[in-house]
């Protein structure tokens, strides 16, 4: 395998977790390390299961190896956090296992690849907070409702039904407060996103014959359209602050659907209605 | 910076004030995993149970031969009962509908005490028109009521003006879509708007979801005890309480239309809450509506889910309190026997 000409100067042992020097080494441009083992054997079994699962048909659609109707769905409410059989949830309780073992895994072995470079765990943070959204949805919130029944079904078509029925139990999710506060993040953040892309493109591509702009023209179109210039540094703070509160706030909306409010979330705003101002 | 503290103390508060804790419980109808079903605060249920006890039905009737129609006079709806019988549904009608003491309720409150005949009070004439509609729901709706069947108390819970009525508001309320129109038809069967067939309106969209919020509050229940979100149109998809709550709304319709409607120009106009007040200035507690008997618009009460419902799926969890009254049903006459017709023919 093809090595960049500077990379041999940035593998360097030591900086691991676990497994001391036992994993650390590489596969081609890859680290493996101790997490990478587990990521590969977590990730391995959880996709073999899926087939298998695949394979006996245990959705609801029946056996199918149409990739959009292929669904591993999660145990009946009634066995609560216990175990189910394997043709009745138990192989989705097993994939759930496999998936969180993969990503946390994954997330390790950013930390030690971090670590071996000496830079911060900026990159580890803002993917656990993307596990931390599958994590809510198929562990923290089944547990909080007493049920792994309410974790979500492995599959293209099964999982959006399934967030289609969830939104409709509490009668309109565009008025959960958190959902609002998450979506206004996801678009602010694609605002950013564009207007930082096409900074970008613009003073990468100048008129034939000029030189590349730099962050001096950056900052000096933003101070005349907005009148302000986050900076090259500032906008991918910013950029990253956005997408991870779009997830944060994604978290904590569908963990207070159900765990902490029962009712429509129409019904919610009732307080707002009741404000002594106008009532 | 105090006050922005004190603001985000405020924003907590407020927050967490309509918070119901974990753990809760919840019900799954169907296959694991498509999340139709309920999920409910213990809190609530608890309040529910407490709000709709069903009171125990009154001991059953002596035998009796005698028809009230050959006893009392002007007796229209009820005079196939036995004497014992049609005085036994008298009392239970009074605790259901004015159970309290005082000048105006008890018997006194549809009744003349000098002539209990007499069809001056118009609370009489609207008892009868209730009662004809209570025996049309238990004899012809049984595809909605089932054998629970309703009773008066269904409805009006220990008081003349039931709770949960509504009115015309002005010409955009959605709840008068109960009334003016056959069913909800507004989403597309095709995706995109190829077909031509569909003009429904935005408001009519409207309408429609505002009747099923309406619904759903009256019922205490979520989109999914009805529907499959993926396809709400979709009747095979659907949970089977979609077609008792389709056979509900169609019956509402109809009891609007034929009895209450009936009743509008019966309700004085003008029956408002200064003529119930007790000395201390408040209403009379089996008054507390009594000042809307009829609506701004001059229309009289009508009927939604919520007006039986009272925030449950089953109203008063199914309690077959109906039963133990057989004037609460059609009359049916005992099947003349041969003999008797052969007689009779041989009389003409």
């Amino acid at each position: 395998m093809a090595m960049l000409s500077f990379e041999s100067k940035y593998r360097v042992r030591g900086g691991t977790l676990v497994g001391g020097d036992l994993f650390d080494f590489w596969v081609g441009p890859f680290y493996v390390g101790f997490f990478g083992v587990t990521t590969l054997f977590f990730a391995l079994t959880g996709t073999l299961l899926i087939i298998w699962g695949a394979a006996m048909g245990e959705g609801l659609n029946g056996q199918s190896w149409n990739l959009w109707q292929i669904s591993i769905a999660p145990p009946d409410l009634s066995v609560g956090l216990g175990l189910a059989p394997l043709d009745q949830g138990g192989l989705w309780q097993v994939i759930t296992v496999c998936a969180a073992g993969a990503f946390i895994s994954w997330m390790l072995r950013q930390v030690e690849i971090s670590r071996k470079l000496g830079m911060g765990l900026h990159v580890p943070f803002a993917y656990g907070v993307a596990v931390s959204a599958y994590l809510t949805l198929v562990v923290v919130r089944p547990i909080l409702l007493g049920a792994w029944g309410h974790g979500f079904p492995y599959g293209i078509l099964s999982h959006l039904d399934w967030v289609s029925n969830v939104g409709y139990q509490y009668l309109h999710f565009h008025y959960n407060p958190a959902h609002m506060i998450a979506i206004t993040f996801f678009f602010a953040c694609c605002l950013a996103l564009a207007m930082h892309g096409s900074l970008i493109l613009s003073v990468t591509n100048p008129k034939k014959g000029e030189p590349v702009k730099t962050s001096e023209h950056e900052n000096a179109f933003f101070r005349d359209t907005l009148g302000y210039s986050i900076g090259a540094i500032g906008i991918h703070r910013l950029g990253l602050w956005l997408a991870l509160l779009a997830v944060i706030f994604s978290n904590v909306c569908i963990l207070l659907s159900g765990p902490f409010w029962t009712k429509g979330w129409p019904e919610w705003w009732s307080w707002w209605l009741n404000l002594p101002i106008w009532s | 910076m105090i006050s922005l503290r004190r603001l985000t103390l405020a924003l907590a508060v407020v927050g967490l004030a309509g918070c119901q804790l974990p753990p809760q419980d919840s019900t799954q109808v169907g296959f694991r995993g498509v999340m139709i079903g309920q999920t409910s605060s213990p809190e609530t249920m608890a309040a529910l149970q407490a709000a709709n006890v069903a009171p125990a039905a009154l001991p059953p009737a002596a035998t009796d031969a005698s028809r009230a129609d050959s006893i009392y006079q002007n007796v229209q709806v009820l005079g196939h009962l036995s004497n014992a019988e049609f005085l036994r549904t008298m009392t239970a009608i009074t605790n259901w509908v004015a159970p309290t003491t005082g000048p105006e309720a008890g018997c006194n409150y549809c009744h003349n005490a000098q002539n209990l005949a007499s069809d001056e009070k118009y609370q009489k004439v609207v008892s009868r028109q209730m009662l004809r509609m209570t025996q049309e729901i238990n004899g012809e709706w049984t595809g909605h009521v089932a054998q629970t069947g309703v009773t008066c108390y269904t409805c009006h819970r220990g008081g003349p003006v039931p709770p949960g009525t509504w009115y015309y508001t002005d010409v955009n309320q959605p709840l008068r879509h109960y009334l003016d129109r056959d069913d909800i038809r507004v989403q597309s069967q095709m995706p995109l708007r190829t077909e031509v067939s569909n003009r429904s309106s935005v408001n009519q969209a409207e309408y429609a979801y505002a009747l099923m919020i309406n619904m759903s509050s009256g019922l205490g229940v979520n989109c999914t005890f009805c529907h499959n979100s993926r396809a709400f149109t979709n009747w095979d998809q659907s949970p089977p309480q979609r077609l008792t709550a389709l056979r509900g709304l169609r019956m509402v319709r109809s009891l609007n239309m034929n009895h209450m409607v009936a009743l509008q120009d019966v309700w004085p106009a003008a029956r408002h809450a200064a003529d119930h007040l007790t000395d201390e200035g408040t209403l009379e507690p089996w008054h507390v509506n009594a000042e809307v008997s009829r609506g701004p618009m001059g229309d009289g009460a009508k009927l939604q889910c919520q007006t039986c419902h009272q925030g449950l799926n089953k109203p008063l969890y199914a309690a077959a309190m109906a039963q133990a009254y057989p004037g609460l049903y059609p009359y049916v006459p005992p099947p003349v026997s041969e003999a008797t017709a052969d007689t009779a023919a041989a009389i003409e």
